[in-house]
C-alpha cells in the first residue's frame, strides 16, 4: 500500500499541490486584507476556476482547505454558494507560515525587478497624462487615511494595488503590468501588511509620493532605485518575521 | 508644430501613408457612428428610465462588428459606456464585447462598482473624459489597458448624446500591433524615418526602432510633422 501510495504521489499532475496552496493563499490574502469583503459571494466554482486559471478539482480543493481556516463557508441550496468570513484580526503569522523564507526571498526579487524596471520605464515614458492617475490615487489615499471608518483599510490597501499598477502601466509595457497585477495578487497584501507595520501609512505615503515624483520629473534611475526600496524594506520585514515563527 | 514641407521627392509615399492611416482609423470612426446611433435608440425613453437590458439591443450589431475582416478585424473589442446613472437599475454599466480566439464574442462582467472596486470608475480614462467634454473623434492610447484586455491598445470613442444631453460613450479597443499590421507597410514606403504620433506625441506606430510605439516625440530639429487629416494623430517624419 505504502509502495502504491508513493507511487501514484509520483504520478500525480506535478504542481497541483502547488496550485492549490497557491490558490489558498490568493484567496486568503485577499480575504485578511478585505479585498474580498465579510459576507461577500464568491464566484461559481466554475468561474472562479476559469478565472484563475486552475481545474475545477484544484479549486475544491483550496475552498475545502479555506473553509476549514474559517474564511470562507458554503451554504447549499437556493441562495446557496461561497461565502466570504473575514477573520476578526488579520494574523499575518498565519499568512506567513504558507511561505518558506526562501519563496519570500524569491518573490522579493521578482517582484524588485519588475517594480524597479517599470518605475524606471515609466520616468522615461510617461506624459503627464500618465502621472496624473498616480497622483489622483495618491490623493484618494490621504483621503482615505484622514478619516477613521470601517472598511477603510481595505479601501487604502485597493488604492495601494491600484497605484503601483499604474506606476507599471505607464512604463508602457503590458508585459510588465501584468507581472506586476500578478504580484500585486500573490504578494501585495502582506507587502501592505509588512508597510503598515514598518512605517504607518504616513511612511508609506511618502514613499509612494517620492516615486510619483520621480517619475514626473523624467529621473529613471530615481525612480528604480526608490521603488525597489519600497519592495525590499516590506520583503526584509517579512523575512524577519518568517524567521522568528516556529514551524 | 506644423512644418509644411511641400511636395518634396518621396512625397508621394507619404501623402499615400496619410491616406492609409486615415481610412483605417476612420473606418473603426464609421462603425463607431453606427454604434453611437444604435446606443442613443436603446436608451431612448419609453415611457420609463432605460435599464441595462435595454441595451442587449446592441449585441447583434457588436457581434457583427467585431467578427469578419476589414475594419472588423482591427477591432478586439467594443460597445456603449453608459453615463453614471444613466440607467435605472445599473448606476455603473458597460455593454462590452470583446472577440475570442475560440469562436463567438464575450461580454465584459467586471465589478463597477467604486466601493468595492478600487479600478473601475471609468470616468476618469481618456476615452471617456474626451467625448464627455466634446470631443468628436477622441484616440486614446497606445495605453497599457489593464481594464479590459491587457494588451498595448488604442481606444477609439464617440460621444453619445440624446436630445441634447451627454447619455454615454461608444468605443472600440484596437490593439497596438494590429494598427500597426495595417498601416506599418505604408510607412515603410517612405524611404527615411517616419512615425505617427498621438496629439501627446507619444508614438503610435512607426518605421524606425529610434521612434518605437510607445516612446516619446517630444518635436526635434529635421522633422516635418504633418497632421492626419482632422484627427488627433500626426505623421513625423525625418527630412522627406
Amino acid at each position: 500500500m505504502v509502495v502504491n501510495a508513493a507511487r501514484l504521489a509520483v504520478f500525480s499532475p506535478v504542481d497541483s499541490t502547488a496550485r492549490v496552496e497557491a490558490v489558498v493563499r490568493r484567496l486568503a490574502d485577499a480575504i485578511a486584507v478585505g479585498l474580498l469583503a465579510d459576507g461577500e459571494q464568491l464566484p461559481s466554482e466554475a468561474e472562479l476556476a476559469a478565472s484563475l486559471g486552475v481545474s475545477t478539482v484544484t479549486l475544491r480543493e483550496a475552498l475545502m482547505a479555506l473553509r476549514q481556516q474559517g474564511m470562507v463557508e458554503t451554504r447549499r441550496g437556493r441562495g446557496g454558494g461561497s461565502f466570504v468570513r473575514a477573520p476578526a484580526e488579520i494574523d499575518v503569522a498565519t499568512r506567513l507560515r504558507l511561505i518558506a523564507v526562501d519563496e519570500l526571498r524569491d518573490l522579493g526579487d521578482h517582484y524588485t525587478a519588475i517594480a524597479g524596471a517599470a518605475a524606471r520605464l515609466a520616468a522615461q515614458r510617461s506624459l503627464p497624462s500618465d502621472v496624473a492617475p498616480l497622483w489622483r490615487s495618491l490623493d484618494e489615499m490621504a483621503a482615505v487615511a484622514a478619516r477613521v471608518a470601517p472598511g477603510m483599510i481595505a479601501q487604502l490597501r485597493r488604492l495601494d494595488g491600484r497605484f503601483h499598477i499604474e506606476v507599471a502601466a505607464a512604463s508602457q509595457s503590458a508585459r510588465l503590468t501584468q507581472e506586476e497585477i500578478r504580484l500585486q495578487a500573490d504578494i501585495g497584501p502582506l507587502l501592505w501588511l509588512s508597510h503598515e507595520a514598518l512605517g504607518g501609512h504616513d511612511e508609506m505615503a511618502a514613499q509612494h509620493h517620492a516615486i510619483a515624483r520621480a517619475i514626473e520629473s523624467g529621473d529613471g534611475d530615481q525612480a528604480r532605485a526608490l521603488a525597489e526600496r519600497h519592495v525590499l524594506d516590506a520583503i526584509d520585514h517579512l523575512i524577519e518575521l518568517r524567521l522568528g515563527l516556529e514551524e | 508644430m506644423i512644418t509644411d514641407v511641400g511636395a518634396g521627392p518621396h512625397s508621394q509615399a507619404v501623402t499615400e501613408a496619410l491616406t492609409r492611416v486615415a481610412d483605417a482609423v476612420e473606418g473603426v470612426f464609421g462603425t463607431l457612428r453606427e454604434v453611437r446611433d444604435a446606443s442613443a435608440r436603446c436608451v431612448r425613453r419609453r415611457g420609463r428610465p432605460p435599464v441595462a437590458a435595454d441595451l442587449a439591443g446592441l449585441r447583434p450589431l457588436l457581434w457583427a462588428r467585431l467578427t469578419g475582416n476589414g475594419v472588423a478585424a482591427l477591432i478586439a473589442g467594443i460597445g456603449f459606456i453608459a453615463a453614471p446613472g444613466l440607467l435605472a437599475d445599473a448606476h455603473w454599466y458597460l455593454e462590452w464585447w470583446q472577440e475570442h480566439p475560440a469562436g463567438a464574442p464575450v461580454q465584459l462582467l467586471r465589478d463597477l462598482d467604486p466601493s468595492s472596486s478600487a479600478f473601475y470608475d471609468y470616468t476618469h480614462w481618456d476615452w471617456y473624459t474626451g467625448p464627455l467634454s466634446g470631443a468628436e473623434r477622441t484616440i486614446c492610447g497606445p495605453y497599457v489597458d489593464y481594464l479590459c484586455t491587457d494588451e498595448y491598445s488604442l481606444t477609439l470613442s464617440v460621444p453619445v448624446v440624446l436630445d441634447g444631453a451627454f447619455v454615454g460613450v461608444a468605443a472600440a479597443d484596437v490593439f497596438v500591433r494590429r494598427f500597426d499590421g495595417a498601416v506599418l507597410p505604408a510607412l515603410r514606403e517612405i524611404p527615411a524615418p517616419a512615425f505617427l504620433v498621438n496629439a501627446s506625441g507619444r508614438v503610435v506606430s512607426s518605421n524606425t526602432v529610434r521612434w518605437i510605439a510607445g516612446s516619446l516625440y517630444r518635436g526635434g530639429e529635421g522633422f516635418a510633422v504633418r497632421p492626419v487629416r482632422d484627427l488627433p494623430l500626426s505623421l513625423v517624419t525625418a527630412g522627406v
